[in-house]
């Protein structure tokens, strides 16, 4: 993860992700303290008891607080610190604009929209500033909330504005230019789409209702989102943009999401199995059992820390610092450099 | 090329008809030059070139508009897009990604050319308009005239026939205007592009162009020559007006042309001066307590970037001090130092004795007042009638000043409209009336002549030297060289944050080749700087 | 002004309902779940739930999404999209702290009100999604979030007609009931998480639906109604201050975009 990190906003991400991520284990841990029911075990510490009112009948805030209760709560939070920590890692490294270029063509309009929204958040930010200035100039000084509130008039307008010009630059552009596809053909598309929206939702409810086996009501999900899929993708088929300069996917990317995809498979299959008890049990206490076979499968999951490609701007800035560049290039290395290589990385956790 | 039929349009919910009877052949290869008074009708004739009108805006279209062959009536505009290439007065509206290089292969994208194709025209457009270090900066960081570029540039790449500019150049100053027009000229020369350009500072390009065309206020067009039609034109530059009163034959339309035929001129006026038109009070009195503008050895920094270093400004009472330098120069915030909108680092400001950021916002309308560059800053309520009564509110002054001010300023304005959909010159007077309702003693203008017309521009001289004749400082930070000439007293000019020149406008200006005026440079090495020197001189000669 | 509406920014065909009736559907039972499932389930031993759950809608609300653009959206309708979802995305730092306004439901409601239910739904889902971008919230809870403040907008949209300080008022009741109803939905979202070793407050797996309510509604007190309410009420509240000048606004610009512009040619004489 730090190998890889850019300079960007965004990149923050992961720090935020594992405080969010550190959070939740935290409030895990508060919830049973506060909420736990009575269970023997070891006791850790006593506290003071509240019973409350008869409508939160059958709830006693506080009491014994036992290990055995902390260490079920410590499981269950850092499986949800885990899986927040990662897509933290993962939104860190991937730079928006670029993730926005690889959008697939069924929602390109709306790649298309939130690419503008990116570019527009610092204008009116910036604008925000300059028409709260501008009401000192009329005699207006609203401090605080209630300045911004005023200031909100103008922006809106000159945001609104500006989206009427932009389409007409757009338009100009060539934007919207679409393939013609026959009526059949968009009719499939809808029906594939809408069966395989329905057959997620037989499953689901299948799963839910235990009406099916399991397995059975996983694949009829499974196969309902494919389906659905599906005709997204032929839905794509009517955009005719062509992408410049396209990420490349050659071996280091197969090898990233291949090293990820194999973690998490392997994961599922020996928890499965058996082999490894992945949800260890709290009583006796005892520390958790080191499974060799997850460990190293977990391991393969590293190895985007040295296969993964360099996203662009971090490696001309290793580059340009190198070699003692001007005042000029070194401002132009510290802004992140958004095309060129590599997709997505995923990183252990 | 462009090919123009009986064309009348309508806007939808409109009384009368934006254009009428139109009919226009511009051939390939021009670079026609659309020239008329704000709200005439120059965008709509710009727009319905690549179909916008109707196919965008809505409306009632008669007769038929072709280019290369195509009619508007069966092609959209995205249909027209790899043959004509649209550029809006603001590049930073139609700006959607956020760095060069990706927002010069949008268009390509959506075409959807291969990328081979796109890469090798990327490099071609960043060669022929001098782009080829910006390619990786984020647009936002980029000057006023490198975004005109990029945005030439991103039109470009789907290689149109035809390119339409909206006022290129109104944003810039005098050397980003001709790196912008210098490009534009190689494209027509070079490239053979036709171009079709419309334009409020014709001083800037009416020598490059080869037909000009007039669009009237009842919506009708005269396309000609541009000698002929510059003969009887009701707006002409400076150069053009003063060879309509000196009677030369052909009309000069350059300031190389004109100087050619001026020497009977020069020599009629070689023993006349111009009027002196210096304020009442002399320049350089003592600087006493109550001078209007004190500023001494002004520091202004953002952050480690230091803005404005050790300045020294002295604005006497009914004096107008033109402030001019490149963009980035300081302007601005040494204006919005004088209003106490930015911290000072070092140094001092008075206006009349008083530390602008010292006073309460509630008094300030009576102390200074300050035009924004963005005017629609200051405008938010949901009539101009409304903002005038707002305005007259908050500067405690007596009811419909700020709407007399407004109606002096722009005759005609409807006083119920939305701000937003004021013409640019209304939008400015409402503005200027705004903040002149307190009536202070110092009046700031940051940039005021940005998409005036010449009309407008004369109105708005007329009202400032009537302030200053009434005693008030006024101090204009501009780009307008021509304003300058017919406004100033004095000009000072910045540079990087110093000061570069301060003195009598005639001395500052008429010697550089940047900021002289055309006249300046016409009738040189005499010191006239506007066609009405000239004219008032000659007629008390007799 | 006519009492009519305005053309929506976005036309809904009947796919494109079909398939949000759909996927709502589907979004209802991956939030309720906890509360409909039966005992025997497999859903109960395991501990995934939540994250089976989140990869599905995660792709199906793109699914939904796509569809929904099916046919294309012009450059307008994109264009004020953009524009609105900056204007939101801007918004959310500045919705003052942890009990504060929600200033980003401000400006759903606003517009799906004017734009349309279709808009208003593709409204909710890219600004949660940009503002998680901007802000680094990308996480399990997003396809949720995004289909939750996506509904937000679409109900914004078939509110009843309303002209004037009683449609303000509506809007900001509206406001106050979305903000505090996302509040629970999320906070439904996060409940099974904590399937610990029977908390009174937590999930219990197959129990009977009135005891994982109480269990439910127990946990919402206790945990966020002090976030939740005050947030709702300042929604609500800027939506009274700000409604009038902003809908006034929005509809100004949605008629000068014309949205199916009326053109009309006559030939050349």
């Amino acid at each position: 993860m730090s190998a890889r990190k850019t300079s960007a906003p965004w990149a923050s991400a992961y720090r935020a992700a594992l405080v969010v991520g550190g959070g939740a284990l935290v409030i895990h841990l508060v919830i049973e303290a506060l909420f736990g029911a009575p269970v023997p075990g070891t006791v850790l510490v006593t506290l003071p008891t509240v019973a409350l009112p008869q409508t939160f009948a059958g709830v006693r805030v506080g009491g014994a607080v036992t290990a055995e209760a902390m260490l079920g709560a410590t499981y269950l939070g850092l499986q949800f610190a885990a899986i927040v920590a990662s897509l933290g890692a993962a939104n860190a490294l991937a730079s928006p604009a670029r993730l926005l270029k690889s959008v697939p063509g069924a929602v390109y309009e709306l790649g298309v929209a939130v690419v503008v929204a990116l570019t527009v958040v610092p204008e009116a930010l910036a604008q925000l500033q300059q028409v709260r200035r501008a009401r000192r100039l009329r005699g207006r000084e609203d401090r605080g909330l209630r300045g911004i509130a005023a200031s909100l008039g103008p922006v809106l307008h000159s945001a609104l504005e500006r989206s009427l010009g932009q389409a007409a630059a757009m338009d100009s552009r060539g934007y919207g230019r679409q393939r013609v596809v026959s009526t059949g053909d968009r009719r499939l598309t809808a029906t594939l789409v809408l069966t395989g929206l329905l057959g997620v939702l037989l499953g689901i409810y299948a799963l839910l209702d235990a009406a099916l086996a399991p397995g059975l009501a996983l694949s009829v999900v499974a196969v309902g989102t494919g389906v659905a899929l599906v005709g997204f993708t032929r839905a794509g088929r009517r955009v005719t943009r062509t992408v410049y300069r396209p990420d490349p996917w050659r071996l280091p990317e197969w090898l990233v999401a291949g090293s990820g995809l194999f973690a998490g498979v392997a994961v599922m299959l020996l928890g499965a199995t058996g082999t490894v008890a992945l949800d260890p049990t709290t009583s006796p206490l005892s520390w958790p059992p080191l499974p060799v076979a997850a460990v190293l499968v977990v391991l393969v999951a590293a190895l985007p820390a040295w296969v993964a490609p360099m996203p662009p701007g971090v490696e001309v800035g290793h580059r340009r610092r190198a070699s003692a560049a001007a005042a000029s290039t070194a401002r132009a290395a510290t802004t992140p450099v958004h095309h060129g290589a590599p997709g997505p990385s995923e990183v252990a956790a | 090329m462009i090919r123009f039929d009986h064309v009348t349009i309508t806007y939808p919910n409109a009384a009368a008809p934006a254009l009428r009877d139109v009919d226009l052949h511009i051939p390939e290869g021009e670079l026609c030059l659309v020239v008329g008074r704000t709200g005439a009708g120059k965008s709509t004739l710009l727009r319905a070139v690549n179909g916008l009108v109707p196919h965008f805006t809505g409306g009632h279209v008669s007769g038929s508009v072709t280019v290369a062959g195509r009619d508007t009536r069966t092609h959209p505009p995205r249909d027209l897009a790899d043959v004509v290439g649209v550029v809006q007065q603001d590049p930073r509206q139609g700006f959607v990604t956020d760095t060069v290089e990706d927002e010069l292969a949008f268009g390509m994208e959506s075409l959807g050319l291969p990328p081979d194709t796109m890469r090798r025209r990327i490099e071609e457009t960043l060669d022929l308009l001098g782009l080829a270090d910006l390619r990786d900066r984020p647009l936002r960081t980029l000057s006023g005239g490198q975004r005109q570029r990029v945005a030439i540039g991103s039109v470009l790449t789907t290689h149109p026939q035809v390119l339409v500019l909206d006022e290129p150049t109104s944003a810039l100053d005098p050397g980003a205007a001709e790196d912008v027009l210098a490009a534009l000229h190689r494209l027509v020369h070079d490239l053979g592009l036709t171009v079709v350009v419309a334009e409020h500072r014709l001083e800037r390009v009416i020598h490059l162009a080869d037909r000009v065309v007039q669009v009237d206020r009842d919506g009708r067009v005269v396309d000609g020559d541009p000698a002929t039609l510059m003969m009887t034109a009701p707006v002409a530059p400076p150069v053009v007006e003063l060879g309509r009163f000196a009677g030369w034959s052909p009309l000069p339309l350059s300031v190389r042309q004109a100087r050619r035929a001026a020497g009977p001129l020069r020599q009629r006026l070689a023993d006349l001066h111009p009027a002196d038109h210096a304020p009442s009070a002399p320049v350089d009195a003592i600087v006493t307590a109550t001078h209007p503008v004190v500023v001494q050895g002004l520091d202004v920094a953002y952050g480690p970037h230091s803005v404005l270093e050790r300045l020294d400004l002295l604005v006497a009472p009914g004096e107008v001090v033109a402030v001019m330098g490149r963009n980035g120069s300081g302007k601005t915030s040494l204006l919005h130092a004088m209003v106490g909108l930015v911290p000072v680092a070092g140094g001092r400001v008075r206006i009349h004795g008083v530390d602008p950021s010292s006073v309460s916002a509630r008094d300030l309308p009576r102390h200074v007042g300050l035009v924004p560059q963005d005017a629609d800053d200051l405008l938010w309520a949901e009539s101009a009638a409304q903002e005038c009564s707002d305005a007259d509110r908050d500067a405690q002054a007596s009811a419909g000043t700020a709407l007399a001010q407004f109606d002096r300023l722009a005759p005609g304005g409807d006083h119920n409209r939305h701000p937003r959909d004021l013409s640019q010159g209304q939008r400015l007077a409402l503005a200027l009336a705004v903040v002149l309702a307190g009536n202070p003693p110092v009046v700031l203008l940051d940039e005021p002549t940005r998409g005036l017309d010449y009309p407008a521009k004369r109105r708005l001289v007329a009202e400032l030297r009537r302030r200053a004749a009434h005693g008030s400082a006024v101090v204009v930070a501009t780009h307008d060289v021509e304003l300058v000439a017919e406004l100033a007293h004095r000009t000072v000019v910045l540079a990087d944050g110093e000061v570069v020149a301060d003195g009598a406008t005639a001395t500052v200006i008429a010697a550089s080749p940047q900021y002289a005026p055309q006249v300046a440079k016409v009738l040189s090495p005499q010191p006239w700087l506007t066609v009405t020197e000239v004219t008032t001189a000659l007629a008390g000669v007799g | 002004m006519t009492a009519s509406r305005p053309t929506p920014a976005l036309r809904l065909r009947t796919r494109s309902v079909a398939a949000l009736v759909i996927t709502s559907t589907i979004g209802v039972l991956a939030f309720a779940w906890p509360l409909l499932v039966r005992p025997t389930s497999a859903l109960v031993e395991r501990s995934d739930g939540p994250w089976l759950f989140a990869v599905v809608l995660g792709l199906l609300v793109v699914v939904l999404l796509a569809e929904l653009a099916e046919g294309g959206i012009d450059a307008k309708a994109v264009a004020l999209l953009g524009v609105l979802t900056a204007v939101a995305t801007a918004m959310r730092p500045l919705s003052g702290g942890v009990t504060g306004f929600q200033p980003l439901f401000v400006v759903l409601v606003l517009a799906g009100r004017v734009f349309g239910p279709g808009f208003g739904f593709l409204l909710g889902g890219t600004s949660l999604f940009a503002s998680a971008m901007l802000t680094g919230g990308v996480g399990p809870w997003l396809p949720f979030q995004m289909l939750a403040a996506a509904w937000v907008g679409l109900l914004a949209g078939l509110l009843p007609p309303a002209r004037g300080w009683p449609e303000v008022g509506l809007l900001a009741g509206y406001g106050a009931v979305a903000s505090l109803a996302f509040g629970f939905l999320m906070n439904l979202w996060f409940w099974p998480t904590l399937t610990a070793t029977g908390t009174a407050i937590s999930y219990v797996a197959g129990a009977p639906l009135a005891t994982n309510l109480h269990h439910l509604l127990t946990f919402t007190v206790a945990t966020s109604l002090g976030f939740d309410l005050p947030r709702a009420i300042g929604t609500a509240v800027l939506i009274l201050f700000v409604g009038r000048p902003s809908l006034a606004a929005l509809r100004r610009t949605a008629v000068r975009a014309q949205f199916a512009p009326t053109v009309a040619w006559t030939p050349s004489t």
